[in-house]
């Protein structure tokens, strides 16, 4: 199921889906590491959304709830929420904590790390 | 929790964010303070959790980002009482605080001047609640960012800023 009020430009993974779907994904991928009970995300959803929509050509983005895959998230150093990490072949190439709920600089902080 | 008792027929749910400290100690409070009428008692309190899944078993229109924005109790007619009407419910079916209870349904003109206050000093708290100690608790009142931000100068080094942290408080 897509985490509510989430749109297709962002699809849900878990662990048991992770590596098929974001370790063995092509082309540039962000991972949203999430969870509800953090007001910093609420207000950066509908910009992250937006910013999903604008760059779904581009990029694939998924979304990790931390509080259902607490071992992912330990896994990639995930200390607080929201972290975004971008992924290509299976390689962690840039990542950002608490990003600020601006499109053009979310889109900027998402798109930079994949330029280099 | 068993479905057995989420369908308890004039129970309500009183559904609190577990990440919070504060939001803990006030559920504990709660629970403890309908404990002393064991099997009658009509409130179940229970974290909101983090599946959206499970909240929608609850109640089809239970959202859960605004579940972690705002106290939410579920009534058994299935309908919800948000914020101070929440607050002014739970505390209607405490032996403890019934007895004044029924002050937050007193009109004046019109006008619920208790339930008012009650609504006031909800939304305080509620705003404040990272100064009580609650870590996972966003404030976007400045007077409450800049407050924490001295209180986190003054205690324990930790890293602030625009996430929330996944330590539990």
């Amino acid at each position: 199921m897509n985490i509510s009020g989430a749109t297709d430009a962002i699809h849900d993974v878990a662990e048991s889906t992770f590596a098929s779907l974001v370790l063995a994904g092509s082309g540039p991928i962000v991972v949203e590491f999430m969870s509800y009970g953090c007001s910093h995300c609420r207000t950066l959803e509908p910009v992250i959304e937006h910013v999903a929509e604008e760059l779904t050509s581009r990029e694939t983005f998924f979304r990790v709830n931390v509080g259902m895959e607490g071992e992912l998230a330990d896994r990639y150093g995930v200390t607080g929420t929201p972290t975004l990490v971008m992924f290509r072949d299976a390689r962690e190439v840039g990542r950002v904590v608490g990003p600020r709920p601006d499109a053009s600089s979310l889109t900027l902080a998402l798109t930079q790390p994949f330029e280099r | 929790m068993s479905d057995a008792q989420i369908a308890s027929p004039g129970r309500r749910i009183l559904l609190f964010d577990g990440d919070c400290a504060v939001c803990r100690t006030i559920a504990r409070w709660v629970t403890r303070s309908s404990a002393p009428q064991p099997g009658r008692s009509t409130l179940i309190v229970r974290p909101i959790g983090h599946d959206p899944e499970a909240l929608h078993a609850l109640n089809l229109s239970l959202d859960i980002w605004d579940a972690y924005a705002t106290i939410h109790l579920v009534m058994p007619d299935g309908s919800m009482k948000l914020g101070g009407e929440a607050v002014a419910e739970v505390l209607r079916n405490l032996p403890g605080t019934r007895w004044f209870a029924w002050l937050f349904a007193v009109r004046v003109f019109g006008h619920r001047p208790f339930q008012a206050v009650l609504d006031l000093g909800y939304l305080v708290l509620a705003d404040v609640r990272p100064l009580l100690g609650c870590e996972s608790c966003g404030s976007k009142n400045p007077y409450v960012t800049k407050a924490k931000a001295l209180v986190d100068f003054f205690t324990a080094p930790r890293t602030s800023g625009g996430h929330h942290s996944r330590r539990s408080s």
